[in-house]
């Protein structure tokens, strides 16, 4: 008998006498409150700099190019890496195509990280937490979110829900697809430690700074 | 050959009970950090309106588990199975870790970066990797301070909350080569820059998990550093540790969890990085270990069962006053705190760990705090009633002995005024002895003896009452 038929039988035995609790209905969690988009807009900028990220509004796609130039000028980066995401190419058709890259399978980790900020595009936003969810199905996106020192989220405010159980439904649909692979990742602010002393410290190893641009229009 | 000399049999439990008992001034830097940050946890369930509802709720999806885990287990196997994942079945540690080393060798690995992982704790994997001359690094920024230092982690959450800035700026200073500092962003900076080559270079990254749906096979870690994502993503191969008990039915119910554990662990609302992981991505390998290690014997002990709900936030131990004042590594194992106490007995044995329900003074604020509702004082009282009853270090002839002699001197008055005399006077002698036997000597070496008062509460008691008929 292998181990796994001698855990599961091991377990089986074990829970022959265990009266079998039925599975409660899912939680709710916290109730919907059907957010106006104005309000929800307004929660997830001042969750996200509480936590210190920040937050641009930009009024349309053409905004957001000018916002992010002024912010790669402003940090002095040399080379942003970015998702393959049509609002990413909507808005690399603004900037000089020698700023911009599109890592694909070929590029190592180490390519990657010699970028100084990775340009990435959520799925959806979350107005509560001011979280922003990744759907990252090859190593290169999910490596674009935390290997760079910067990450630069760039997102519809269409895209904005209240909270993590509105988002939900969207993640179960993913979830779904049995061709999904990699991860969903949920991203809450910049990298963060507080394991000396309890003092909060950014970018222990993820991004120092998270940037998330908002385009109101679409 | 050298692999069959390697002793694969995990952490072992530390034979010397004392071990933490003489460093008073570790867990006085412990007691504050934890202290505060049980304040800080609270603070944050406290402004939660629904958080009684979500512990409730969540302890209900936990009795769920534990009682059809065989089920589950096979629904998450063949779930992530079919998204690519290999999954490895571990009876004990022996077990786990000759399947890390078969997975190291097939991949030819060299160098492997671990991100936090208290299963990974139960296997001892970096000694056991060491040994194959497989280079291992810790991540996590307080996992690779302790590692440095040649340490356990104190603590599941903050492994090294007992060290302080300049003990972390010595510690690099002389492991790593770098300036003294004590500046925290310098420090970190140091660790960041240190350990980013180490993501780059690694062949294999090991994790642990929070949580692992059975429905959808989706590995859930959560974290804040980033570190977890760069040692699962960074790697070719990616091997995650998961003890059978974190599973949840359903991706439903974990939005639940993602709310509860945050919270309870570090006062957050949702930590910074939370992974939903779905097999591996293209052109990557990735294993799942399911570890067992003594997990079905918690199983085989109905009015235990509800230990196996814990969802390592570290809740309990920041709100226990005795871990505060102790530590973690008095606990002697993996797990410190009251879910240790109540965990590590069912895992290694009440033979081994026996004495450790008996850490606690049974004060209640662990089971208030637990957001999965483990009634952690009951199962204290529990494990104490099998302590004495069945073959532990409780019912060794010296522990029967003393309890007899104890009974019999509480038995009257005249014997219990004579032991009082007697702790008296030997307490005020004790000082002059050259040397302290047992734990005693442990507990004096960094302390004084308290001193007995001069007067004692009959005496006082009689002398109160003559002043009170006289007025």
């Amino acid at each position: 008998m292998n181990s796994r038929e001698k855990i599961l039988q091991r377990l089986t035995q074990s829970l022959r006498s265990v009266e079998k609790p039925s599975l409660p209905p899912p939680h709710e969690v916290w109730p919907k409150t059907n957010l106006a988009p104005a309000m929800m807009l307004n929660r997830f900028s001042d969750e996200l700099q509480e936590i210190h990220g920040e937050v641009l509004c930009c009024a349309d796609l053409s905004h957001a190019a000018r916002e992010l130039a002024g912010l790669v000028g402003q940090a002095g980066w040399t080379k942003l890496g970015a998702m393959d995401r049509s609002i990413l190419r909507q808005l690399a058709a603004a900037m000089p195509p020698a700023m911009l890259a599109w890592p694909d399978a070929a590029w190592s980790p180490r390519r990657i990280a010699e970028l100084s900020a990775g340009l990435v595009a959520p799925e959806l936003l979350i107005a509560d937490t001011g979280s922003c969810l990744f759907v990252c199905s090859t190593t290169e996106e999910r490596l674009l979110c935390y290997l760079p020192p910067a990450c630069v989220v760039v997102a519809y405010a269409s895209q904005l829900v209240e909270h993590l159980p509105a988002a939900w439904p969207n993640v179960m649909t993913r979830a779904a697809d049995r061709s999904l692979r990699g991860e969903l990742l949920i991203v809450t602010g910049p990298s963060r430690t507080t394991d000396i002393e309890k003092i909060l410290i950014l970018g222990v190893h993820g991004p120092k700074r998270l940037v998330v641009l908002i385009v109101e229009g679409e | 050959m050298l692999e069959q000399q390697i002793n694969l049999s995990g952490a072992e439990f530390l034979k010397n009970k004392t071990r933490g008992l003489h460093v008073p001034a570790a867990p006085k830097a412990l007691g504050e950090t934890a202290e505060r940050a049980a304040k800080t946890n609270r603070a944050a369930t406290d402004a939660v309106p629904y958080f009684q509802q979500w512990r409730e709720a969540a302890h209900h999806i936990k009795r769920y588990v534990i009682a059809n885990l065989d089920r589950l287990l096979v629904e998450f196997e063949q779930n992530i199975t079919d998204r690519g994942g290999t999954v490895l079945w571990a009876a004990d540690a022996i077990e786990a870790n000759r399947h890390l080393l078969d997975i190291a060798k097939q991949h030819q690995v060299r160098r492997v970066v671990k991100s936090k992982s208290m299963v990974s704790e139960e296997l001892d994997l970096n000694r056991v990797l060491q040994a194959l001359d497989i280079r291992v690094v810790e991540t996590d920024l307080g996992e690779f301070i302790v590692q440095l230092a040649g340490q356990r982690p104190i603590h599941i959450v903050t492994p090294a909350i007992h060290m302080s800035a300049a003990d972390v700026g010595r510690l690099f200073a002389e492991k790593l080569g770098e300036l003294f500092t004590t500046e925290h962003q310098r420090l970190t900076d140091i660790a960041r820059r240190h350990l980013r080559e180490e993501y780059l270079a690694a062949d294999m990254g090991v994790s642990g998990c929070n949580f692992a749906i059975a429905q959808t096979g989706t590995l859930v870690i959560v974290e804040n550093e980033g570190n977890a994502g760069l040692s699962t993503a960074t790697p070719p191969v990616h091997v995650a540790l998961l003890g059978i008990e974190k599973l949840l039915p359903r991706l439903e119910d974990l939005p639940l969890f993602l709310n509860l554990l945050p919270r309870s662990g570090t006062g957050q609302k949702l930590t910074c990085y939370t992974h939903l992981i779905h097999g591996p991505a293209p052109g990557k390998k990735l294993y799942v270990i399911l570890l067992d290690n003594g997990r079905s014997n918690v199983l085989q002990d109905q009015a235990a069962r509800a230990a196996l709900f814990c969802i390592r936030c570290g809740a309990c131990l920041n709100n226990c006053p005795v871990y505060r004042r102790i530590g973690g590594w008095a606990y002697g194992w993996v797990y410190p705190g009251p879910i240790g106490a109540a965990l590590t007995p069912h895992l290694l044995g009440l033979k081994t760990a026996g004495e450790l329900p008996f850490a606690s003074s049974l004060c209640g604020a662990c089971g208030e705090v637990c957001p999965v509702k483990i009634d952690l004082p009951h199962q204290l009282v529990h494990l104490r009633h099998r302590a004495v009853k069945e073959p532990s270090p409780l019912k060794s002839w010296r522990e029967r002995l003393t309890w007899a002699v104890w009974a019999w001197f509480m038995a009257g008055p005249l014997r219990y005024r004579l032991a009082m005399w007697a702790v008296h006077v030997g307490l005020r002698l004790a000082k002059f002895l050259p040397w302290h036997p047992g734990k005693l000597g442990a507990w004096t070496r960094g302390r004084e003896l308290p001193l007995s008062p001069a007067t004692n509460f009959r005496r006082w008691w009689k002398e109160y009452q003559k002043g009170h008929k006289s007025r």
